[in-house]
């Protein structure tokens, strides 16, 4: 357990001193924030940035994660995974070490764009709910930071993880429930967003919004992340010996 | 009973019956290539060399050695625990330093060390980061970016990474890799140094003359097989005397004289070995005049690691083109 914080502390080392990387991953979802939240003229609600910040909040998560697992895969090709599989520390610490800064990172950025949304008039001002909020991002960050680590593993250099990375990413944010409430799109959009595990942390969110416990989402997505995880914990023992 | 048998096991397994490191018939296969063959090798307290060309196998023994390759066939222990049936004992008693340098160079040095020190669980992270910092002269720069840090600063890094747990071997995978000389001779000297306080090292290269000045032994690889080991003074003196080069253009020609025995011939270059070189030379001159050959240099030296592979382990393709030219002109005879 200590071994994976250590594997951690690494990447949040290696992460704060380069601040171009800090910087970057914030201005994509403060910009959808500012310009979409505010910006666009929208009839089925009075209030566009309460109900897209949930959506904004999951996409920042996402992007944390689909860019964090070219960490792993960076530390296969720089040679630091062969190091450290040399070590007596258990190897799954490695893993497991790699998605907690991963998931951490999403948090913290996350954090940022919740600060923005709250300044910008977004209604989150309560404790239970911003807790509830976190632990939900933290599910949905396991569950995505561990299917990228998997990825990761079976790709060879960061062109082929780019690419795969792009076609996850938008996908998956466009078929959400992100932009509008399902009764508002075509009914084939709305069959795939109920799909999508990103439209679960985001309907999980909205749930808490409205003061509604999101029991079925949640466990939909705890579920998820189990599966993600060990199927994860598999490729990675398999492709470590 | 059972702890008797432990107890024999730690005594004498340790010190004689095992040696440090021993393998027996390691075998590993990429599909339909053999890359490490039948290996069979006792390395205890020593510097030892594994030589040989790239491709030869040398780092897939030493991946199945540090427990990062599952061997197709045979075993390895390390200090008596097995490759194969006890990988994290094996773990804990080694380090690897693997062929491409991977320190982060965003961290300080200090850091990069540190991290492994935690790791690895050693009680007191800091203090045996700094002792194996100073340890490597590494303390002045220590806390400076390993951005800034040359080649050889980086590779006595990744060797100050490799002490903080204080392992019984170190395997080192081309360690002087990429550096320029006098890195070079500075990381020989600390592998020396560790040596010397009782480590056994088992180190790859593929530099004759490095394996010459600083290994014990050496184990010369050449396609997966290990085809002679010794020390380097006993392999030079075994497999030649001293070695006469003639530069010439034509085929080697009959009527050596006595005591000569021809080596090989690479690029023009004919390779002989003598008792006194330096008297066989001109005689060998003469002969290939006779020939009718046109001599363009002779030269005379003792034998290096070089000429011990070469007579080991040979250069194929020349050796046929050789060949083949005698094969043209008997025809022609006929
Ligand atoms: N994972 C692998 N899959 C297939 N072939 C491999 C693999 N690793 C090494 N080889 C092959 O095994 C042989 C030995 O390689 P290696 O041990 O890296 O040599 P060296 O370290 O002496 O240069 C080479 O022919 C290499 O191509
Ligand atoms: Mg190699």
């Amino acid at each position: 357990m200590k071994r994976m914080l250590y594997y951690m502390e690494r990447d949040f080392r290696r992460w704060l001193r380069g601040r171009v990387n800090v910087l970057s991953t914030l201005i994509l979802p403060a910009a959808w924030l500012i310009f979409v939240g505010l910006a666009l003229p929208i009839r089925f609600t009075d209030n566009y940035l309460d109900f897209i910040a949930p959506g904004i909040l999951v996409l920042t998560m996402l992007g944390a994660s689909l860019q964090g697992g070219s960490l792993l895969m960076f530390d296969k090709v720089l040679g630091y995974l062969q190091k450290f599989l040399a070590l007596p520390a258990p190897r799954e610490s490695i893993l497991f070490g790699k998605i907690l800064f991963i998931t951490l990172r999403g948090l913290i950025q996350a954090t940022v764009i919740l600060a923005i949304a709250i300044l910008l008039g977004a209604n989150f001002l309560n404790p239970a709910l911003i807790a509830s909020i976190y632990a939900v991002l933290f599910i949905f960050g396991i569950l995505l930071s561990s299917v990228m680590a998997t990825i990761a593993l079976k790709v060879e250099d960061h062109d082929s993880y780019a690419a795969i990375n792009a076609m996850v990413s938008m996908p998956l944010f466009f078929t959400s429930s992100a932009l509008m409430p399902y009764d508002q799109m075509p009914g084939w959009l709305a069959a795939i967003a109920r799909l999508n595990p990103v439209s679960y942390a985001i309907d999980a969110i909205r749930d808490l919004q409205a003061g509604v416990f999101p029991a079925t989402t949640l466990l939909g997505l705890l579920i998820g992340a189990a599966l993600v995880l060990l199927v994860s914990v598999m490729v990675f023992r398999r492709a470590t010996v | 009973m059972d702890t008797a048998f432990t107890y024999l096991k730690i005594g004498s397994g340790r010190s004689s019956s095992l040696a440090t490191i021993e393998t027996s018939g390691l075998t590993k296969r990429f599909e339909s290539l053999v890359a490490v063959d039948h290996l069979d090798l006792a390395i205890d307290r020593e510097i030892f060399g594994l030589l040989g060309p790239n491709g030869s196998g040398k780092t897939t023994t030493v991946k199945m050695l540090t427990t990062l390759l599952i061997p197709t066939e045979g075993d390895a222990t390390i200090c008596g625990y097995s490759v194969t049936k006890d990988p994290l004992a094996v773990r804990e008693q080694i380090s690897y330093v693997p062929q491409d340098m991977a320190v982060d160079p965003k961290l300080t040095g200090r850091e990069n060390v540190i991290f492994f020190a935690k790791v690895y669980g050693v009680p007191r992270p800091r203090e045996v980061a700094d002792e194996a910092l100073a340890m490597l002269d590494l303390a002045p720069r220590a806390d400076d970016l390993v951005r800034t840090y040359s080649g050889g600063m980086r590779r006595r890094l990744e060797l100050a990474q490799a002490l903080v747990h204080d392992p019984a071997v170190l395997f080192l995978d081309e360690p002087t890799i990429g550096l320029d000389v006098a890195g070079r001779r500075r990381i020989w000297e600390h592998i020396i140094a560790l040596k010397d306080r009782g480590m056994t090292v088992f180190v790859t290269t593929h530099y004759m003359d490095e394996a010459d000045h600083a290994c014990d032994r050496i184990g010369i690889i050449d396609h997966g097989r290990v085809v002679a080991t010794d020390s380097p003074a006993a392999l030079k003196a075994s497999v030649c005397r001293d070695i006469v080069s003639i530069r010439a253009d034509g085929p080697l020609p009959g009527g050596l004289p006595e005591g000569v025995a021809f080596l090989g011939r690479t690029d023009g270059e004919f390779r002989f070995e003598a008792d006194r070189g330096d008297e066989m030379g001109p005689v060998l001159s003469r002969a290939f005049a006779r020939a009718g050959l046109a001599v363009r240099a002779v030269s005379v030296r003792q034998p290096t690691l070089d000429d011990v592979f070469l007579a080991l382990v040979g250069e194929s393709d020349d050796t046929e083109a050789f060949d083949d030219r005698r094969f043209r002109r008997m025809l022609r005879r006929r």
